[in-house]
């Protein structure tokens, strides 16, 4: 065995504090080491040359190379002692810079540390196996989840990439929170008027495959092939015969359905379709107030479609799709009003939520796009808006600010003035947060052109007096108590998870924050991967964000999977378990532990049970490898022995 | 004994084998018995010398087998359930209420080491014949120290039972004692304690060996270089090694025969290091081994949110 | 047993590639000083370290081991510091009663972004080692 020792001064960087020439020398005294040497700048072109002139000169053949973390560098370096024809894997890396060089003072004690470390990589790289990848084929076409804003912008770019894509909404319409929006900030454009073109493209794309009212059941396999059932859920209306003329939603006599799409804030039928530009539209029955369900008699809707389409033993469908990638834009949710007992949510009709707000403003809302109180229809002349309500609260466990309210209040409190002139609206707030594109001269309006009252403080109480909410508050710049008389009061409440986020991040083995949203590679460089290869994030599934982010995102994730599909195989990373059969003694405690579901049982020819690994699948963890208790199966480039080396190479230093 | 060839008879009729006990070299040593014929159904026994834990062959056995198991051995056939080592449908199990075993040892250092040439049992008495006398004992101080304490003396799970239930009263708390005494010394005691213990051993590997659990058999890394845990060396730091790999890779699995210290010819109390891991499985995930066919062996799963085990300060 | 201030003892850590191996790249980055006795072995997961490997090191002369993986929850292999925190519990249970104080074996969680928490983390946890002195584990000696 030859190792060669590089050791990089990174300038000041390593040689300041540490003794490189020490440790040099000290390395060439360990048998199998042919060679130790240092230089200024080992990571730059001429760095890299001495790498590979050496590796030549001196027929060496395992490197080390003691400079940054291998987090930096690693794949530099690699690269380099392949092109002097040595596997890449013969490399190993010693962190001398950000472990000891940047984080202690004293050149003795940091010299000592230095040499150790780099003894512990030289008896590392000793047990180092050559590793190769292995190349499959992949199935280019994608599977997006969620059919918001987000989730449509990701599905029409890639089909306009030539990718077949099959799209998931779990709701009955795509869509999503935008398509109940009514303007949109900070340009008061019509919401649905510029979504709902983007949803006919979708519906109208032949490339795209859309399932409504449909969730993800169950995701097998890896990147470049995963295997995906989706759920779809009983409507009880065949959708192929459904024309979507509405019917069976005016004739139907039970009034009092819950209406999901306009979050209660009116009853709708049970019998319905959610609002007038749904993709598709057609009909679905909620069960929880059909009177057929719930009676065993009815039938009316039955009886007066024209196309016959109503089926109440309709039953939940499975169907499988073959995907090579999967984007999640799954969105988010938002706090109940009933999570405000201290602004007698829930108790008082005339206290709602914005989204509740945007509904009644909405031209195809509830009221027709009459801002209308809940409680008796009367037009409030005193709007009170209450920004952060939940949001940036420690108390409720959300300590994180909901990104878009301050906008969406400035704009209801414009749009409420352009409905009502003789109206007055006032709005409680926290901070101004408004850092985007033409976002705080929208702010700005709102208080100079539209008179509307920024109060800087907390609404402390909200009680009735007669018809009238009295919304007591603290106006902290003033140092005063506040006292308004409102008609109806909106509150900016938090934006959450999905509730079933945590599940579905489950079947697609991504990681979630402890709110549920779910986390990328990299907040900085790698915003729209996941660590799960072949896994992308748009939208707030990922954390709250307001439209114009969620739309970048879905290009972004739509372009990330037409990069990967660009290729027409995939590279493996060797870096994977590997079961030795010889050894192996068939007890399937790996099987059992690993996460991606990456090892299965296999009969050798003399009928002995072994496990196997299936190296696409597996993700590189090593659960597997401390879990058998015989080593037979063993995470290649981190083995029991290369990880036991640098053990005893630790213990016999001093 | 009539009842127990009968049930044999029966299992053997439907299997063509079955693993139980016959008498060995002297009357107080039994010997595992495979009965792959008829007619060595005569010499199957069941009486206070039958200690081994049959179980222990069941794991790598091809074929069906019947298996006669007291109290304490029927755990491990629910451990090997739970971890996938048997199939059900591959054992027929006879039971066999048990009111505890002699243990051989104590025995032996009773009588002087002198041969054992006949034994009859009377009672809660005992009467041990050897070349040179004969002498009665108490059967409560030949005792297994693991009966003492056994609160499972009826088998757990079985298709055949034999012998009238038998009652213990003996707690968790009770049977732990030893555990959280031995705990209550000083950690250099405690060191002090297992430095001369494991001190002992001769890495025989007759502890590994009994263990039904251990069933990596022959490919046991306390005997390999690769991967390297461990060297052959006789310092007190390899001896320590294997033995926390006997341990640690029976943490929450260990069922608690006794085999390993029954095997031990240096008097090790290795089955004390893992009755501490299993209090500790209890207290951490209300963990029992080979109590419940649907547990799911503690090492091998895990929650999001444990509600035992607390972040660690410094 | 008397010590020469300068004296360093020997420990080591097994740090996930993911999040305390960038945690610690992250106190390196900012030059968040530490005590130097640590010697890190890099891991890809917390799930992939042995209990047997801080057995294996006390056993060699370490006189401190440490652990260090992604939060719960936030595994880049989604369950391997789950496994990791059953295991470790086990063993940090089990070492005292071998006479190991149970102080020399720590374990925790380390995001790549919390470089001052490993600053905390190494500096505290040397403390503790230096406390506790030389571990030694020979025959005929009694020391814990």
């Amino acid at each position: 065995m030859r190792v060669g020792v590089f050791i990089c001064h990174c300038g000041n960087n390593i040689a300041g504090t540490v003794d490189v020439q020490k440790v040099a020398e000290e390395m060439r005294k360990i048998p199998g080491v042919a060679y130790s040497t240092t230089y200024v700048y080992t990571c730059s072109e001429p760095g890299q040359n001495e790498i590979i002139e050496a590796i030549k000169k001196y027929k060496l053949d395992r490197v080390v190379v003691a400079a940054c973390s291998p987090r930096m560098h690693e794949l530099t370096f690699r690269k380099a002692v392949e092109k002097a024809s040595l596997n890449r894997y013969f490399l190993e890396m010693a962190n001398i810079r950000e472990h000891i060089s940047w984080v202690g003072d004293d050149k003795e004690l940091n010299t000592q540390k230095a040499i150790d470390v780099v003894r512990m990589a030289v008896a590392k790289v000793m047990n180092n196996k050559p590793l190769f990848s292995s190349s499959f084929k992949l199935t280019k076409r994608v599977l997006v989840i969620g059919g918001g804003v987000a989730g449509m912008q990701a599905a029409l770019d890639c089909a306009d990439g030539g990718l077949d894509v099959v799209l998931v909404e779990k709701s009955p319409s795509i869509g999503g929170m935008m398509a109940r929006l009514d303007k949109t900030f900070p340009t008061i454009d019509c919401s649905i008027c510029i979504l709902g073109p983007k949803m006919v493209d979708v519906a109208q794309n032949e490339r795209i495959k859309l399932y409504a009212y449909s969730e993800i059941e169950d995701v097998k396999g890896y990147i470049g092939n995963y295997e995906v059932t989706i759920r779809k859920k009983a409507t009880y209306v065949d959708w192929n015969k459904c024309t979507g003329c509405g019917l069976c939603m005016e004739k139907c006599p039970s009034k009092n359905a819950y209406d999901y799409f306009n979050f209660g804030i009116a009853p709708t039928r049970a019998i319905n379709i959610p609002f007038p530009q749904a993709i598709p539209k057609k009909a679905k029955i909620d069960p929880n107030y059909c009177r057929y369900f719930l009676k065993g008699k009815c039938g009316v809707c039955a009886k007066i479609c024209p196309t016959k389409a109503i089926d109440y033993d309709m039953k939940d469908e499975l169907v499988k799709e073959d995907v090579g990638a999967i984007i999640v834009a799954t969105g988010y949710s938002l706090m109940g009003v009933e999570n405000f007992p201290e602004y007698g949510g829930g108790k008082y009709k005339d206290v709602i939520t914005g989204i509740q707000y945007e509904r009644i403003l909405n031209a195809s809302g509830p009221t027709g796009g009459h801002i209308k109180r809940p409680s008796d229809g009367k037009e409030p002349e005193t709007v009170v808006f209450i920004s952060c309500c939940g949001s940036r609260d420690k108390s409720v466990g959300i300590p994180y600010c909901s990104n878009f309210c301050c906008m969406y209040i400035a704009k209801q409190a414009i749009l409420t003035k352009d409905h009502l002139p003789k109206s007055q609206s006032y709005v409680f707030y926290m901070d101004i947060r408004a850092p985007g594109k033409g976002y705080d001269e929208f702010t700005r309006r709102a208080q100079e052109e539209y008179g509307v009252r920024y109060i800087r403080g907390r609404v402390s109480k909200i009680y009735p007096r007669g018809e009238k909410l009295i919304v007591r508050g603290a106006d902290t710049l003033l140092g005063i108590q506040v006292e308004v008389e409102a008609d109806l009061v909106v509150l900016a409440n938090a934006v959450i998870s999905n509730p079933d986020a945590a599940k579905l991040a489950e079947k697609l083995r991504i990681s979630y924050d402890t709110f549920g949203f779910y986390v990328e590679s990299h907040p900085k460089l790698r915003p729209v991967e996941t660590n799960t290869s072949g896994v992308f994030l748009a939208g707030a599934c990922q954390g709250p964000k307001d439209i114009p982010a969620s739309v970048s995102q879905g290009s972004a994730a739509a372009s990330k999977v037409l990069a990967l599909f660009s290729k027409d195989v995939l590279e493996s990373d060797p870096q994977v378990s590997y079961v030795n059969p010889n050894v192996c003694v068939g007890c399937m405690k790996c099987v059992k532990t690993c996460p991606f579901g990456a090892i299965k049982e296999e009969e050798l020819r003399d009928g002995r049970k072994v496990a196997k690994v299936i190296e696409t699948v597996c993700a590189g963890c090593g659960i597997c490898t401390s879990t058998c208790p015989c080593g037979a199966i063993q995470l290649q480039h981190f083995t029991d022995n290369q990880i036991l080396a640098e053990v005893y190479a630790f213990a016999s230093g001093k | 004994m009539v009842e127990l060839k009968e049930k044999i008879s029966e299992v053997f009729r439907d299997t063509n084998l079955v693993i139980c006990w016959r008498e060995g070299f002297d009357p107080i040593h039994a010997t595992p018995h495979f009965v792959r014929e008829e007619s060595q159904i005569e010499d199957s026994i069941f009486n206070l010398f039958c200690v081994h834990n049959l179980c222990v062959y069941l794991p790598f056995l091809k074929e069906k087998a019947g298996i006669l198991v007291k109290g304490c051995d029927s755990r491990t056939l629910i451990q090997f359930l739970q971890e996938g080592l048997i199939r059900r449908e591959d054992v027929v199990i006879i039971g066999i209420s048990c009111r505890g075993i002699i243990d051989v040892g104590k025995l032996m250092r009773e009588v002087l080491y002198e041969a054992v040439t006949g034994v009859s049992i009377d009672g809660d008495s005992i009467k041990v014949k050897t070349v040179s006398r004969e002498r009665e004992f108490q059967l409560t101080s030949l005792l297994a120290d693991k009966c003492k304490i056994c609160r499972y003396p009826n088998p757990l799970i079985y298709d055949h039972l034999i012998g009238e239930p038998v009652e213990s009263k003996v707690s968790w708390d009770m049977a732990y004692e030893d555990i959280r005494e031995f705990e209550k010394k000083p950690l250099e005691d405690r060191l002090s304690f297992w430095t001369k213990e494991i001190g002992k051993c001769i890495r025989c590997y007759a502890c590994r060996n009994a263990c039904p659990l251990c069933i990596c058999r022959d490919r046991c890394i306390a005997e390999t270089r690769d991967p390297h845990f461990t060297s052959q060396s006789v310092e007190l730091k390899e001896k320590f090694m294997f033995h926390f790999i006997h341990a640690v890779h029976l943490a929450g699995r260990c069922v608690e025969c006794g085999e390993c210290e029954r095997a031990c010819p240096v008097g090790i109390p290795v089955k004390m290091m893992k009755k501490k891991i299993n209090l500790e499985m209890k207290e951490l995930f209300d963990y029992e081994t080979g109590i419940n066919v649907d547990d799911k062996p503690p090492m091998y799963t895990f929650k999001a949110e444990e509600e035992k085990i607390k972040e660690h300060e410094l | 047993m008397p010590q020469e201030s300068k004296k360093e003892l020997r420990i080591i850590g097994f740090l996930c590639n993911w999040c305390s191996y960038g945690g610690a790249d992250t106190a390196g980055v900012s030059r968040f000083k530490q005590p130097t006795d640590l010697r890190i072995v890099r891991v890809p997961c917390s799930g992939r370290v042995d209990p047997l490997f801080v057995v294996r090191a006390f056993l060699s002369g370490a006189d401190g081991v440490l652990v260090s993986g992604c939060h719960p929850r936030d595994c880049h292999y989604s369950d391997g510091n789950y496994y990791a925190r059953r295991r470790l519990e086990m063993l940090k249970r089990l070492l005292p009663f071998f006479g190991i104080d149970d102080r020399r074996f720590h374990y925790t969680w380390v995001s790549a972004s919390e470089g001052e928490r490993w600053q905390r983390v190494v500096t505290e946890f040397t403390k503790v080692i230096h406390g506790l002195g030389p571990l030694k584990i020979e025959e005929g000696e009694e020391i814990g």
